[in-house]
């Protein structure tokens, strides 16, 4: 366990120096999760190569008729601001809570608003979801857009996913404080959280703007 | 000092990805066309880069070596799946 000083130990923001024994606790705890991460992106990988090999049939309505433009640069405006405020998190985590008893305040503010952000994303996804099945593209209509439902659909739900477990470290570090235990669940939900971001680049760019091409 | 240091990196990092997204948006809005695709797919592949560095801390120097390889052997795998998918089921589809 003796670590070199100022080195980084796990990819990610480390905790550094001053968060002592917390800082070296979070090399294996944070390692595991990118493993974890690294399989998930497999996951989605095989989703995105299953994509894209549909292709839209002329039964139905294409990317065109499907694809709100506007929504989708929304939804991306808010999830690039929610990736900048889950890091904002997780640096006043590092900066903040070296010592005992420091104010939360700060950090609940970052993590709520990350949460509302991520609330404002779903929210046109879903109303994305209602208006794509009343235009007549349910993802049981073809196989394109049964692909494209799921791709899409899967994200969404790690995106719920990340804000369940958000709002639970919220209410772990106002109930507990800041310890050990939330410290290393922030360092890995923000890690999840810069994830869903990465993978959206994909889906934006390839799923709706290629589509719209 | 360091205080500053990474929290400008964040600003940074997110600079840089917005201009990365809006390139392409505003290209399918305007331009369009098939040609547009490289400049999508050279934004989106810039855009993970920025994300890996600025967000998620990760680059080539002052890194433990097991992390880089975990995520170079993830991209390798998922290159041969990807890859090898595209590639079987649309040799199929040019012999249908």
């Amino acid at each position: 366990m003796s670590a070199p000083t100022g080195r980084s130990l796990h990819p990610g923001l480390n905790l550094g120096e001053e968060h002592g024994d917390d800082h070296l606790e979070a090399e294996t705890s944070v390692f595991g999760f990118w493993v974890f991460m690294m399989s998930d992106l497999v996951t989605f990988g095989m989703f995105f190569a299953v994509f894209a090999t549909t292709v839209p049939l002329a039964c139905c309505p294409g990317p065109k008729e499907l694809f709100d433009f506007g929504s989708i640069a929304w939804q991306t405006t808010f999830l690039l601001l929610s990736s900048v405020t889950s890091g904002m998190a997780v640096l006043t985590m590092k900066q903040e809570h070296g010592g005992r008893g420091a104010c939360t305040k700060k950090l609940v503010f970052w993590l709520l608003l990350t949460v509302l952000l991520g609330c404002g994303f779903l929210y046109r996804e879903v109303s994305d979801f209602l208006s794509m099945a009343a235009a007549g593209g349910p993802p049981t209509r073809s196989g394109y857009l049964s692909a494209l439902w799921s791709l899409v659909g899967l994200h969404g739900l790690h995106v719920t996913a990340g804000i369940i477990w958000c709002l639970v470290i919220v209410a772990g570090v106002l109930v507990r404080g800041v310890d050990r235990r939330w410290k290393l669940a922030l360092l890995r939900w923000a890690v999840f959280w810069h994830f869903l971001d990465v993978i959206w680049i994909f889906i934006f760019s390839f799923v709706f703007l290629g589509g719209l091409l | 000092m360091k205080k500053s240091k990474e929290f400008h990196h964040y600003l940074t990092g997110f600079a840089l990805a917005a201009v990365l997204t809006i390139i392409p948006f505003a290209l399918v809005a305007t331009v369009g066309g098939a040609r547009s695709y490289i400049v999508l797919v050279l934004c989106a592949i810039l855009q993970v880069i920025v994300h890996f560095r600025f967000f998620l801390h990760l680059s080539f120097r002052s890194q433990q070596k097991e992390d880089l390889q975990l995520v170079l052997f993830t991209g390798f795998i998922l290159f041969l799946m990807i890859g090898g998918t595209i590639w079987v089921l649309g040799d199929l589809y040019t012999r249908m």
